[in-house]
């Protein structure tokens, strides 16, 4: 582990690199490194991408993109340290204006992630094929996982406008 | 031909959950599968940030209805971590025993619907029973049938009951003693060979690319595990094996699913043999007042469907700042399912997607 934060930080400038715990190991980098940290890792074996995520930090007006990298076995029956590995990647983007680069052609299975972070927390992927909405049914104005988006208060809004039926009965 | 679009689901014999595809046909032939989740989001990971730590552990099991137990194990895993509370041992026993249990009543309702879905009907209905022997076991644990809320931040809630252990062994013993008539009416069959041989292939060099975990994974012949490749519970204290086969289809992944299920009833019986005595519960601080401290984490267990993940974050208050479940099924139906859909008859588009052991309320979260 050592070892690939020497060479990430050898291959790249301006990273943060750091090891919180083992086998977890956390990059923080500029927007514009994400792709060819990305494709690096894969090369050096972190082939899968488990998970694409986002985090709201409104106070510091920022939306923070999450990948997480591990690596497949390379032989069928042997464990190594490589697979315990995690790599977490992060960058920060704008709030105001939430933009991105796809990673689709490094990693095939960000399509549904980036699809659903693009729902969720209204960030564009250039180069996504296809942003179109996943779970939600309606349009919302602040996409509803933001911090600024309050669900309870929306809830009492919509809910009550409309009448309970109680008090029809006790009217007739 | 004509080109048709065709609905697939949600409300359709073929389709278990909530779930809908959209097939682009032409005769019997789908040129193009578009998976549609939705059906069953409830938003939990941002109604999860409105509820404190312990609030949050009836919402973490109904992520996954049908294996509510490891989805409590990551979520109890990551809050440990984030606040740096030790398990006891015969606590990590126990816990592995409970998500083995929940591992084997998860895949014999995985073998129902897929029974189900081939037509065998009798072998769907013992799947029902035998899962319910187990759902029994639960409920003398936990009180709970379904969701049992069992796991928690430093331990278990309780220990097993007296006599417990005997009842589990003979519980599987009586599932495991029908195994033969299992295989002779459903495995050996050559009506499950002809229907599941060659459907819905993937290959080892598509499984990774699409980010395929678990039982997928495995029908390609990787011991790729997460029990393996990073222990936690008890699961690095007792000797098992992780069943694989070759060929990468629906065949194949049901039968890693039948050989999972025989070697998690082993574990169990290794579990139980080496289990220690004491605590199951380290006390965590009062619920209503518990801040953890700022930090991020990401956890992983091999639930019976595939890696299972949680991104947890906290910046020092008594909720979580954000949480991001990284369900196995999500790549699963989305990626896999719309790619090995492609150029497939209409007759299989259910049995493929049981075959990837897609649990829908796990999509939507």
């Amino acid at each position: 582990m050592n070892k690939l934060k020497e060479t990430l930080e050898s291959a790249f400038s301006d990273l943060q690199v750091s090891i919180p715990e083992d086998d977890r190991l956390t990059i923080f980098a500029p927007k514009d490194a994400v792709l060819s940290i990305l494709s690096f890792l894969k090369s050096k074996g972190y082939e899968h991408l488990a998970l694409v995520s986002c985090v709201d930090w409104i106070e510091e007006e920022e939306f923070e993109l999450i990948y997480i990298l591990s690596a497949y076995m390379q032989k069928d029956d042997e464990y190594t340290d490589k697979e315990k590995t995690n790599i977490i990647l992060k960058t920060r983007i704008s709030r105001e204006k939430p933009e991105c680069t796809t990673v689709i052609p490094i990693f095939k299975n960000a399509e549904p992630y980036e699809r659903e972070l693009h729902e969720l927390f209204g960030i564009r992927f250039e180069g996504h094929p296809r942003l179109t909405p996943l779970f939600l049914e309606r349009e919302y104005k602040i996409p509803p996982f933001r911090k600024d988006f309050d669900t309870r208060e929306y809830v009492k809004k919509v809910f009550d406008e409309i009448p309970f039926v109680e008090d029809k009965i006790g009217q007739t | 031909m004509r080109e048709l679009e065709l609905y697939f689901g949600p409300q359709h014999l073929g389709m278990v959950g909530n779930f809908s595809i959209t097939l682009k046909v032409e005769g019997d032939r789908i040129l193009e599968a578009t998976a549609n989740p939705g059906y069953l989001h409830r938003g939990f990971e941002k109604l999860m940030e409105y509820r404190t730590w312990i609030q949050n552990f009836p919402m973490v099991c109904r992520i996954n209805v049908i294996e509510p137990d490891s989805m409590e194990m990551v979520y109890a895993m990551a809050v440990e971590k984030l606040a740096g509370i030790e398990v006891p041992e015969r606590a990590h026993y126990i816990r592995a025993v409970v998500l083995e249990l929940s591992r084997v009543a998860s895949h014999l309702f995985g073998l129902w619907a897929y029974a189900n879905t081939l037509g065998f009907d009798t072998v769907a209905q013992w799947a029902m029973y035998h899962r319910d022997l187990v759902l029994d076991l639960f409920e003398e644990l936990t009180g709970g049938r379904v969701y049992h809320i069992y796991i928690w931040p430093g331990g278990v809630r309780r220990d097993l009951p007296e006599g417990f252990k005997d009842k589990i062994v003979t519980t599987l013993h009586s599932i495991g003693s029908c195994v033969p008539d299992y295989d002779a009416a459903f495995f050996n069959n050559r009506l499950f060979y002809e229907r599941a041989k060659g459907i819905g292939k993937v290959t080892r060099e598509e499984a990774k690319e699409m980010g395929a975990t678990g039982q997928v994974l495995r029908a390609t012949g990787m011991k790729y595990d997460i029990r393996k490749v990073e222990p936690y519970a008890a699961y690095d204290k007792v000797p098992w094996e992780v069943p694989t086969r070759e060929d990468g289809d629906a065949f194949s992944r049901i039968w890693v699913v039948r050989d999972e299920m025989i070697e998690s009833v082993h574990m169990i019986f290794k579990l139980l043999d080496k289990m220690p005595e004491g605590e199951v519960y380290n006390r965590v601080p009062n619920p209503f007042k518990w801040n953890i401290p700022k930090g991020e984490t990401y956890v992983r267990v091999e639930s019976s469907r595939g890696e299972l993940g949680l991104y947890l974050v906290s910046n020092g208050e008594d909720k979580p700042y954000r949480v991001h479940f990284r369900t196995p099924s999500y790549p699963h139906a989305l990626t896999v399912l719309e790619k090995v859909l492609r150029n497939a008859s209409i007759a299989d588009v259910g049995n493929t997607m049981i075959s990837l052991y897609v649990v829908a309320p796990e999509i939507d979260r």
